[in-house]
Parts: C-alpha cells; structure tokens; sequence
C-alpha cells in the first residue's frame, strides 16, 4: 500500500488537517439508515466491509504520523493518560505482541518483527525506530510494553479483565478520548463506565453486549462504530481539557461549520489476549468535516435525516444540543428527498468534482 | 444518566461462617437495617464514638467494640481480615465516603462483592474529584461546587468512581464561562 | 491473525507416562509459532472418527503452551469413549498432522485471588498444572491438592515432581483427603479451582458453600456447551430439510444448505439473525429475548439457540 504520510498535520492549535479524496473515500461512515439508534451493533472484526479501514487489524491511514506525534505531546503533558494495574503486566506484552504482529503482516513495506526466542527486534519505518529487546523484560524497552506499543498506533486503547461475570477495565491510554477519561474510570465494571450512557440501559443494549464482549475468543475478534461531532479537527477532546476545547462548541457560525464541524467517527475493536486471557479494545478514532463528508452526496442526504430526526436525549449526550439548529439547517442542502441505499458504503467510486 | 450506587438495607446472608459489622456512628438508625433485622443480629459490631480514651479490641468476637474515629476502625479492620479464614461476611453501615473506604479495605484482602453489603446513610454529602485539577473537594452537598484546587465551577456529575471514592466534577460553564445552571441539593 | 480460526500441528513427541496416560508434544505444521495461551486453556483436535464416521471433536487442556517449544497435551484413555482418546493411544505417532482449533480458555486464574488452592482429581491435574507454572513464576501463594487412585500416586508424583514442594499434595484416594477441613483453613481472599471427576469437583463445591466461600471464589473447570444433541430443520417457505449436527450451529447448517439468512454478530446479541418459528421447541441459548418471549417460543436466534424437539421449523 502506498500511503502518503503527513507528518505536519496537527490536532491542536492551529489544526492543519485535511483528508485526501481516497480518506474521504474509505471514511467508516456510522449510519447505515437514515435514522439512528442505539443497539448492539457488534459485528466480527474480518477483513470483508465496505471501507478499507476495516480490512486490516489496525489501519494505518494518511494521518499516522501526525497522530503517533500528537501523541507523543499528550503524553509529555499528561503522562497519566496512560496508565495499567499492577494485576494486567501480562496483558501489556500481549498487546505489544498483537500489534506488532498485526501491524507487521498487514504492512510489510512498514513494519518489521524479527523474533528469535525471546530476543525480538522491532522496525518502524514512518517513524523511524529500531528496537532490539527481550520480550518479557521490560527493562530492555523505553517504556513500558504497553506504552512502548500504543505510542506507535493510532487511536486509544484499553485492557479490560474479566473477573467476577463482567468486564474490569483495568488500563490503557486515553488521548484521543470522546469525553471521558480512564484516569477516573479506571477499575470501574462495563456496566459502571457506561453509566453516563442515556437510554441504552434501559434497552438492555449494555446486558446484551457484555454477555458478547465475554465471550469473544482469540482468533475472533469483533468490532462496531460509534460517533459524536467534535468542532476542529482535536483528537483531544477529553473532560480534563474541557476548559480549553468547550468554548468552541458555542462558537460555530453558519460561515464556518462546514469546515469546522467534524463528524467523529470511533471504529471499536475487542480482541482476546492470548496470555493473560484478558480483552484489548482499540477505540480509532476518524475525523472528517461537513464539507469533505458532503462531497458524498448518499452521506449528505442521510446525515441531515439522521441529525433531524436525533433523540434529543441522545443529542445531549453527544454534545449537540448548542448547535443542533444550525447543524440541520446546514445540512437541509444536501438532502433532495431522494432514497439513499441501505449500508454505509460511499456508493461511489471517486468524488464528484 | 448514572452509576449511582444503590443500596439496600442490610440483612444477613445466609450460609456464612462468620459476620462483622462496622460503622462509622455510634447509633444504627433502624432504617439501615431490612424488615425482622436487627443490630442485635450480627454477632460482632464495630462502632465510631468519636473520642480518645476507648480501646478496642478487634480481634475478640464479641458483642460491641468502640473504635475513635473512623480511620481507627479501618486501620483495625485491615488487620483483622489480614486474619481471618474464608466464610467472612462484611457489613458496613454508615456515610457513602465510610462504606466505600470499609470495600475498599475488603478487596485489598481479597474480599468480593457477594461477601459484603453496604447501606450509605444520613446526609447526601459527596467527595468530588475535579477532572481539570485532580483536587478533591470533600463534604459537598449541592450540585455545584468552586474547586478548592483551580477554582472552575463544577457540576457534580452523577458519575461515581468505587475505587477512588469520589464523585466526577467537571467545569459547567466551559462552553459559555459565566453561564452557570441553577444551584441545587443533591439528590437524597 | 484475524483469519486464525485453526492451526495444523505436527505430533512432535507422544510418550507413555503410564499405561492409561500419554504426554503428546506438538509444533505447528509449517514450522511458524503457535499462538501462545493463558493457564487453563485448551485445544480442540480434530481426530478422525472410527470407519467412515464424522470426525470426532475432543479439547484437551494445554498443559504447557510454549509458542516455539510447543504445545504439550496429557491424554487419558478412556474406557468408554468415541473414540478420540483411543486414537490418541494407539495410532497417533510423531510425524502425524492434526487439525486443530485455536486456544480457548474457559478455565482461568483469578486475578484478585490473595491465595489459588487448586484441587485435582485424576486426568483433572492438567489444567492446575498449567497454574503451578504461571503462579510460580509470578510468585503468587498457592497449594496444589491431587486426588489420585492408589495404583496412580507415584505417576502423578512424578509428573509433579519438577514442581514439587511443600505445596503440593498427593492423595491416595479420596478417602485420604478430607475438602472440607482444607477449605476452613483457607486464609480470607483465596480462590479454590477444581478439575476432575464430577463427583470431586461437586464435592468440593458443596464443601466451600456450606463453609461460607462465595460463588465467586470458586471454580471448575468447564469445556462449555457449544454444540448439543442433532435435530432436523425444515424451512417453511422453500421445503428445504436441514439435518443440524451436534458440533454445528443452526446458522452454520443453513449457511452450508446453501441459504441465505440475515447475521451480524454471530454471538446471540444483536437480534439480527432472529427468525419466526412455526413448529417444534426451541432451546434459547441467546442473551436478546425476553424471558417471555423464549417462554412464547414463536422466535428463535439460529446463531447460538438450537431445537428441544426432534423436528423444528422456521418460517423462512
């Protein structure tokens, strides 16, 4: 795959972002109808689905690089975004394991894992590392294994235990995180993290995907899609830094929502840990604005249906409500009436001029 | 829209070896306890009577002990499943912040959910972490709060960490500063 | 990985420990790593059934799971069985190729637990040494208790005695071993896990109950009810007549007949595959349906649930 790095990209201050038409393209757009509700859309994680950002473990997209380093500066400022329990050590080198095995056979031309007994040695290509070490000593890497692995892929991550009939999520890394933060949930049951969640208790959807997210065995994983709307391209979106990032919520205009209102799409993943039997769940997450998302005509009729017609309780909860009027007035433009095709899929093959 | 704990009132579980209750108040308010339960119910029941000269003795299995603060109680109580055998069960009864810091105790030692029940009673009164900040801010009974640690008003959200034992506080007017809810009570 | 559903494993080395157990090491097929496994875990051979009968599916507990030394199985015969164990015995030989699934485990150490006490019976042993080597290394309190007939005693001391120590224990017997009086000693915060005979095992739960040990702190080991007894499916609308094995799901023997039936998540919570029944009893094993609508029995979930009556039929 020849994928085109951007390393000056940036997710704060001055946000110099874009996506390229082929991003667009292979966006995993989150609505399938032209309503939404919550359910238990958990799907096996195999290489068959309509974008290209399904068809690898963990996809390496155009931002890569710029991500890997955003990273990097959220962890020089807050290096309690990443944080594991004593108990998961087992699973940190499982993940390191998954991921660099993944990573490896999914992108030879970029990633290399020589094993040799316990003395492995890593090769990242787009951002220039070489690492000789022992897997199982932490001593012989930078940081630590979890640490050392996720500081080299996109999206957070987080290591649930599975004790007692239910999920423990017992660590991980959250720095591009959908308002919420590890650092208060971390310990808490599947049930208790989710709490904030309106509605879907009630539906019994939590029950229902706990019971599937236990029984996820290795060699199988699953994932599903998730969303919510960030203003500016921020990956950092986390209650710590609501300060900074709220305002901008209140500060959209009709002027500037079509390139400054982003739908933020989470492209979830659970995968049984060998070793410590424990589950990883990748939380990707996707930028692309109203205007690149409109440049799909089926994305720009159901996205006014879908924003129109929101729950308002779910519209809350996303963080909508201040700029929901002017969102769907926005969008009312690209919706004709028109039948838009069931699935997510783009439905086109390059963007209209 | 919440994780809120729930409680119920305490009864004793039935195949069990053993039962200890603990409080951080001198008196159980009969509301504590379910339908044909009782204090004199639990064999041994550790009591917080707020001053210096007692002294306790935790390790006997009888009747009432009185402990000075409850920091005493707990200190003791690490000690006591520290020697204990299988067969335990664990009451506590008293604040939300007691009957939290009793759980977290218990599964230090190893303890687990089906061998401890907790009923939070008196007044709503929460330990709220401020997300910006991480200061806790203790004692608060009212929906918002100024953090002692960075000033931000924030909401209590209704959002309940057992393991740090504190409720998430988060800036309510970020979006507009100066556009802050009505104050309220906190729920009963 | 994410296509990684079975692996071909070449039989390294198969050794008679004693007359009734041997020790098979196996290495992958192709010479690649095999996927390393938690303690507990196990595999699923496929091994082929007696004259022209469907292959047999047996698991057996990975005793130890070493990504390049390989996997190692301890076998016992059986006297009544299907076959597997027998084969296993007598015809399985170094250079042989087995199919086989992935590592599951069912079966796992708990990860708050201040003391494991694991407590074995017979061919049981296996998972709970797969723990020993795990709880030593990590340094983790634990005792070791196998209950053995008093003709396997020294077998089982051997097998234990690279591991051997003050905290393993063996019984001549079941006699020679008193559960309950351990079970009371244990200090608050242990976990005990038992592998055996049912008879042991419901023995030693019954043990801990009665003592006052929560549910949650006791464990058995469990191979799951994946598959179930074989019943016939008709489908209404086209008359097609589905025989369903025991080791396949309803959805797999539709998808296999050729028909085309609505999935997502193939794990009985998402309601997709829901289809209208018409006749016979279906057996729930979903986690979407309502008790009532289970009791109601006019919808069925072909991914996980199967049929109680011989013949079930779906209005599709």
């Amino acid at each position: 795959m020849a994928t085109r790095f951007k390393p000056d990209e940036t997710f704060r201050d001055d946000f110099r972002y874009a996506n390229s038409p082929a991003a667009i393209l292979r966006f995993p757009f989150p609505f399938g109808e032209d309503v939404y509700m919550y359910g238990v859309n958990i799907e096996p994680h195999t290489r068959a689905g309509s974008s290209g950002a399904f068809a690898v473990a963990f996809d390496v997209d155009e931002h890569y690089v710029a991500e890997c380093a955003e990273r990097a500066q959220a962890l020089a400022l807050e290096p309690g975004r990443c944080q594991v329990l004593d108990h998961m050590r087992e699973a940190e080198w499982d993940t390191l394991e998954l991921i660099m095995e993944s990573l490896a056979a999914d992108y030879p031309d970029l990633f290399v894992l020589d094993r040799h007994g316990d003395d492995w040695t890593w090769t990242n290509r787009p951002l220039g590392l070489h690492q000789a070490f022992r897997f199982g000593d932490a001593t012989t890497l930078p940081h630590p294994p979890f640490e050392y692995i996720v500081r080299q892929a996109q999206g957070d991550f987080t290591l649930q235990d599975q004790r007692d009939g239910t999920l423990y999520i017992d660590g991980g890394i959250t720095t591009t995180p959908a308002d919420w933060t590890l650092a208060f949930d971390i310990g808490m049951t599947f049930h208790q993290w989710h709490g904030p969640v309106p509605l879907a208790h009630q539906a019994g959807v939590f029950d229902r995907a706990l019971q599937y997210l236990m029984r996820v065995r290795y060699g199988h994983p699953a994932r599903r899609l998730n969303w919510t709307m960030t203003i500016n391209p921020r990956l950092d979106t986390s209650p710590e830094n609501y300060p900074l990032w709220g305002p901008d919520r209140a500060s959209l205009t009709a002027d500037t929502i079509a390139t400054r209102l982003f739908l933020r799409v989470e492209l979830q993943s659970f995968f049984r840990l060998p070793r410590s039997n424990a589950l990883l769940f990748g939380i990707r997450t996707y930028l692309a604005s109203l205007d690149e998302l409109t440049r799909v005509p089926k994305w720009g009729r159901r996205l006014h249906r879908v924003m129109r017609d929101l729950h308002p309780d779910i519209a809350e909860y996303k963080g909508l409500t201040r700029y929901r009027d002017l969102l769907v007035a926005y969008l009312a433009q690209f919706d004709d009436g028109a039948p838009t095709a069931p699935g997510i899929a783009p439905d086109i093959a390059a963007l209209p001029d | 829209m919440s994780n809120r704990p729930r409680y119920a009132p305490l009864a004793l579980f039935s195949n069990a070896r053993a039962h200890l209750l603990v409080s951080d108040r001198a008196d159980l308010p009969a509301a504590g306890f379910a339908p044909g339960c009782t204090a004199a119910d639990f064999a041994e029941r550790w009591l917080v009577v707020m001053q210096p000269r007692v002294l306790p003795r935790p390790f006997d299995a009888a009747g009432e002990q009185r402990f000075r603060s409850a920091s005493h109680l707990l200190a003791a109580l690490g000690h006591r499943l520290a020697a204990e055998t299988m067969g335990l069960r664990l009451y506590a009864l008293g604040s939300e912040q007691f009957v939290w810091d009793v759980a977290r105790v218990a599964h230090a030692a190893g303890m687990g959910a089906e061998e401890m029940h907790l009923f939070a009673c008196g007044r709503p009164e929460r330990r709220v972490w401020c997300v910006h900040c991480r200061t806790i801010n203790p004692g608060v009974t009212t929906t918002l709060v100024a953090c002692a640690g960075c000033g931000a008003m924030l909401g209590v959200r209704d959002h309940f960490s057992r393991t740090h034992n504190t409720w998430m506080g988060v800036q309510c007017d970020a979006e507009v500063p100066g556009e802050v809810p009505a104050i309220a009570d906190l729920p009963a | 990985m994410m296509d990684s559903a079975t692996i071909d494993l070449l039989v390294a080395e198969a050794t008679l420990l004693s007359p009734r157990l041997r020790r098979v090491r196996l290495l992958a097929a192709d010479g690649s790593r095999l996927p390393p496994a938690a303690p507990g875990a196990h595999i699923t051979l496929m091994l082929p059934g007696g004259s022209g009968a469907r292959p047999l599916r047996n698991s057996y507990t990975l005793v130890v799971a070493d990504p390049e030394r390989g996997y190692e199985l301890i076998v016992r015969r059986a006297e009544r069985s299907r076959g597997g164990s027998h084969h296993i015995h007598d015809r399985l030989a170094p250079g042989d190729v087995i199919t086989a699934s992935v590592p599951h485990n069912l079966f796992a150490l708990h990860s708050q637990a201040r003391k494991h006490l694991l407590i074995g019976g017979g061919i049981g042993v296996t998972p709970l040494l797969s723990f020993v080597t795990r709880l030593r290394e990590t340094g983790a309190r634990f005792e070791l208790h196998q209950i053995a007939s008093p003709a396997e005693t020294g077998v089982f001391a051997q097998l234990l005695a690279a591991r051997a120590g003050e905290r393993i224990h063996i019984h001549a017997g079941r006699r020679d071993f008193d559960s309950a009086a351990l079970l009371a000693a244990q200090p608050l915060g242990t976990h005990v896990y038992t592998c055996g005979p049912a008879a042991l095992m419901d023995d030693v739960i019954a043990a801990a109950t009665a003592l006052g040990w929560p549910s949650s702190h006791v464990h058995r080991e469990d191979f799951g009810a994946a598959g179930g007894e074989p019943f016939m499916l008709r489908l209404a609308r086209s008359g097609i007549e589905i025989a369903v094995a025991d080791d396949q799901t309803m959805l797999e023997a539709i998808e296999a007949a050729g028909v085309d039936t609505p999935s997502l998540c193939r794990g009985g919570a998402c309601g997709v595959c829901l289809v209208p029944v018409r006749e016979g009893t279906p057996e729930h094993r979903d986690h979407f349906l309502s008790a009532a609508e289970r009791d109601a029995g006019c919808l069925v979930m072909p991914c996980v649930s199967r049929s109680s009556s011989a013949l079930l039929v779906l209005d599709i």
